[in-house]
């Protein structure tokens, strides 16, 4: 900190550099090694309110068996509703509540794990908060990102959030089923996501069917 | 829309910042906003105002500095802005590629920020 005296006697300027999202980013860095050294995989997973975050998170568990290797953190406002579903799959799950806030952030997650036994836990799952905006702002330390969007939410999602869509690294285009019925074309939404990300694998899934959930673990690079 | 809670993070820094140094009242603060970020200034700075209320920095001058985006690309090493041909105020809307040569395999250097540079405070 420097401070600088100027324009008249009283007035000061006091100099900063204070980053106010790098220290989210700092977190997101510790959570990561923390992950590493516990040979931890973690996936955050982003999408809009009722894009099927949980009910993917479901179908994986149910197709990957593996019981209380894995965890999921569930992030969300005020209820436990979450937390309470993806229990039935066998998941160690913890509840993270943010109030009025409309994303995790890495603080957040550092609690969370702080608070969870994971010992033995090879998977977490990180279930943000409903939204398409800010979660996007504020890794977590995850390994990968992964975003849901679903074609009821129209055909224009990805291009009017480009942004969130660009930090992902896989992007799930969810309820295919219902594509015909909202009259969306699902191969639009994936030219989208070229324009967007053409790193990132886009999978058509219905998670409540179990379609796109393979490719999904593959792509996650579990094993199935 | 998370610019309230950047907003309150700044204000609890501006008032740690003038009490550690004995200022009776800030007179104004200087952030830097990246135009990647998806702040919106005039918000941020609606939410400080509010929020300094009722403390040393009640009515201090919030001044808001954007910060351009600055890319280099891994394809041709092009260093730079983003491209002046796109409208300002969608730039973070289209997919960041190099304006060189098109690459999508760019690292953005500058942009992405939301800092407090300076606080001026009476003492």
């Amino acid at each position: 900190m420097k401070i600088i005296k100027s324009k008249g006697p009283e007035i000061f300027d006091i100099e900063l550099e204070k980053d106010l999202l790098a220290k989210n980013k700092s977190l997101a860095r510790k959570n990561r090694k923390r992950f590493d050294s516990s040979n931890i995989l973690a996936i955050d997973i982003m999408g809009s309110i009722g894009s099927g975050k949980t009910s993917l998170i479901k179908a994986v568990l149910r197709k990957l068996r593996m019981g209380t290797k894995v965890a999921v953190i569930a992030g969300d406002l005020t209820t436990t509703i979450d937390a309470e579903r993806i229990k039935t799959e066998g998941a160690r799950v913890i509840q993270v509540n943010t109030g009025k806030e409309c994303h995790l952030d890495a603080n957040l997650i550092r609690q969370a794990v702080d608070k969870m036994k994971l010992a033995g836990v090879e998977v977490l799952f990180i279930e943000n908060v409903g939204n398409l905006i800010c979660p996007g702002e504020f890794p977590l330390g995850a390994h990968k990102r992964l975003v849901v969007t679903s074609v009821t939410e129209g055909p224009y999602t990805l291009m009017k959030h480009p942004y969130i869509f660009r930090e992902a690294d896989i992007i799930v285009l969810n309820k295919i089923d219902l594509a015909k019925a909202m009259r969306v074309n699902p191969s639009r939404l994936e030219r989208d996501a070229y324009r967007i990300n053409p790193q990132a694998p886009f999978i058509k899934a219905n998670a409540l069917k179990g379609i796109g959930i393979p490719k999904l673990i593959e792509a996650l690079g579990l094993e199935s | 829309m998370h610019e309230f809670s950047i907003a309150d993070e700044i204000v609890k820094n501006v008032l740690e910042t003038a009490k550690k140094n004995k200022g009776k009242k800030v007179v104004s603060i200087l952030l830097e906003i990246g135009e990647l970020t998806h702040l919106n200034g005039e918000q941020v700075s609606f939410w400080i105002k509010e929020l300094f209320k009722d403390s040393v920095a009640e009515g201090a001058e919030v001044k808001i500095k954007t910060v351009k985006a600055r890319i280099q690309c891994k394809g041709c090493g092009y260093k730079g802005g983003m491209g002046s041909d796109q409208e300002d105020s969608f730039r973070h809307l289209i997919p960041a590629s190099c304006p060189r040569c098109n690459s999508f395999q760019i690292k953005i250097e500058k942009g992405r920020e939301c800092i407090l540079r300076r606080i001026q405070v009476l003492k």
